[in-house]
């Protein structure tokens, strides 16, 4: 009974798209649903089972107030032991973020380029929540000087609070081709990891201090997001994924988590990620463009659409059609070949990847 | 095969426990409603309804084998856990060993000492709903002993902006009548004697972001 008052609400959509009788199920993996539908539909047509599967996501975050809305989404933390202490999403993250800017010697202007790069991003996107409602460019003063929300994260490092939905058409190639077979992107590498569901747990855990080195992933990095973009490289052939990759749609949850899946990504280290930050490589003329269609900060965050609406964005670039979606070519990133997406839950305790690429 | 009686034998997992002890802190103005309509409202121009449905519901949590945890806060004690093969220990408790090679060994619970140090910490502006009053949070990540994991809870009695990684820490209980038998029955302080080290650029900008949460904190009711 959180944001939704319909248990099942996607009994009533199904029946209303007409179609009746086919099968249906929820997937449902807090911020990281929308990847984890794909994730599902995508492994469904590899394994030759289905043909054409719809994915829909949706939320509906305004049907409470926004405090006791993030309280609804603190409820997917461990509420035994986190949620009481004055904890929600924003707190337990910039707790994480705080130890990883130290220990990377990234600094607060550094991540809010960030919160101001995806909002801009999103002033050329007219279905964005930023441009439909604050609708303004916003510099990285203005993000330092937004108000505190939990050191060191404010106002504009957070993501949007979303009323939306997304659906997506993933089926075979064949299908594809028959269908539209000028602009059809292919899913080429799909990676799901896990992490514990509360970050403190991550110190020493065995699940990745066997998989990797001692004292990984700490509280600081996503190691969910490592492993599964490690899945997604492998499967889609990419060795260097800061040169074989142009662009990606990833959770910004925060501005400072944004820096931390770069890093998790693999397109940094931790000598080399606040330079990364500083060249801005990752804006519009930067040699890897992130959320160029705004992110969770510009375009919004509605939790179960999310990790579909990136993919929707990742999808537009491949296909050619940013000029005719967005509103100029601005943020259009120029021959793009090959995107990420990326969906994000928990504290980074659900975590996929996915390589999409154009169609041939 | 009519008239055959089979008796099935089942092991018994655990036995129903019998709660005798109880103890209600309900707030008087929490009551439980379960679903009602309770009121809507209609535009201008008769074409779109809202509807307000309200439900309040009371759920009970089982706390099973982590039970020791949470009675032992209301006695003012810290329960972790640790694996009687490999020695890891945790606060939070874990009830099972987290090494594939201890084969999910079930573990021992321990009282842990009431001291602690700072692992990662932040400064909270703003928070859910039942928390905004007491904002500005110092809330920290804390390792207990020599617990593998840290624990989240609340840093009292400091200035928020002179809050250091690595900072020793006691462990301070409610006065016994107020506690729940939750983990906010506790929270942490500095050690006796502890000094802030002195104002430097970044306290500087903490101090700054936080001083308008107190002000905003006064106009709430
Ligand atoms: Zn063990």
């Amino acid at each position: 009974m959180h944001f939704g008052h319909q248990l099942a609400p996607e009994w009533i959509i199904h029946d209303h798209l007409g179609l009746v009788g086919l099968p249906h199920f929820r997937v449902e993996n807090g911020g990281n649903t929308g990847g984890s539908a794909l994730y599902a539909a995508a492994l469904s047509v590899m394994s030759g089972h289905h043909d054409v599967i719809g994915i829909v996501g949706w939320e509906t975050m305004d049907s409470v107030s926004q405090s006791q809305g993030a309280e609804f989404i603190a409820m997917a933390s461990d509420i035994r032991y986190e949620l009481m202490v004055g904890g929600i999403y924003p707190i337990y993250y910039a707790a994480m973020a705080n130890k990883w800017m130290k220990d990377n010697k990234v600094k607060e202007e550094d991540v809010a380029s960030i919160g101001a790069k995806n909002r801009n991003n999103a002033m050329d996107n007219p279905k964005a929540q930023w441009y439909r409602n604050e609708h303004k460019y916003i510099t990285v003063d203005d993000v330092m000087n937004s108000r505190l929300i939990s050191y060191p994260i404010k106002k504009y490092d957070c993501c949007l609070m979303t009323r939306g939905v997304a659906f997506l058409l993933v089926c075979s190639e064949e299908y594809a081709k028959k269908v539209n077979p000028d602009g059809y992107c292919t899913i080429d590498g799909n990676g799901l990891s896990s992490c514990t569901i509360r970050a403190g747990d991550r110190l020493n855990n065995p699940g990745w201090t066997e998989r990797y080195e001692p004292n990984y992933p700490e509280m600081t990095e996503f190691g969910a997001c490592r492993n599964s973009a490690e899945q997604a490289y492998k499967m889609a052939g990419i060795k260097n994924p800061k040169k074989e990759i142009d662009f990606g749609e990833i959770h910004d949850a925060f501005s400072t988590s944004e820096a931390q899946i770069y890093k998790a990504l693999g397109l940094a280290d931790e000598n080399t990620i606040a330079q990364f930050l500083r060249d801005e490589s990752t804006h519009m003329h930067g040699q890897i463009p992130m959320n160029p269609g705004g992110g969770l900060m510009g375009y919004g965050h509605p939790v179960g659409a999310t990790g579909i609406m990136s993919t929707i964005e990742c999808f537009y670039q491949l296909s050619g059609m940013i000029p005719k979606k967005h509103l100029s070519k601005k943020t259009e990133v120029a021959d793009a070949e090959c995107g990420i997406v990326n969906s994000h839950a928990g504290t980074g305790t659900s975590i996929s990847n996915f390589i999409l690429r154009r169609g041939k | 095969m009519s008239g055959q009686q089979i008796i099935k034998k089942k092991k018994k997992f655990a036995d129903e426990p019998n709660f005798t002890e109880k103890k209600t802190y309900r707030p008087n103005d929490v009551k439980e409603t379960g679903l009602a309509f309770v009121g809507h409202e209609i535009s201008d121009d008769g074409k779109v309804m809202n509807q307000f449905l309200h439900y309040d519901q009371l759920y009970t949590i089982r706390h099973g084998w982590n039970s020791p945890f949470f009675k032992g806060l209301l006695d003012g004690k810290i329960m972790g856990t640790y694996c009687p093969i490999c020695n890891d220990t945790w606060v939070p408790a874990r009830t099972h060993c987290w090494r594939l090679n201890c084969n999910l060994e079930h573990t021992k619970w321990v009282e842990m000492p009431l001291t602690a140090k700072v692992h990662t910490w932040t400064v909270a502006g703003w928070s859910g709903r039942s928390s905004l009053k007491r904002l500005p949070i110092v809330l920290i990540y804390a390792i207990i002993g020599d617990s593998k994991v840290a624990i989240a809870n609340e840093l009292h009695k400091i200035k928020p902006w002179d809050v250091e990684f690595g900072m020793p820490l006691k462990i301070v209980f409610k006065p016994k009548e107020e506690r729940i038998g939750a983990v906010t029955d506790f929270h942490f302080e500095p050690i006796d004697n502890w000094k802030p080290s002195p104002m430097n650029k970044e306290k500087e900008r903490i101090k700054k972001l936080v001083e308008p949460v107190y002000e905003w904190v006064k106009t709430m009711k």
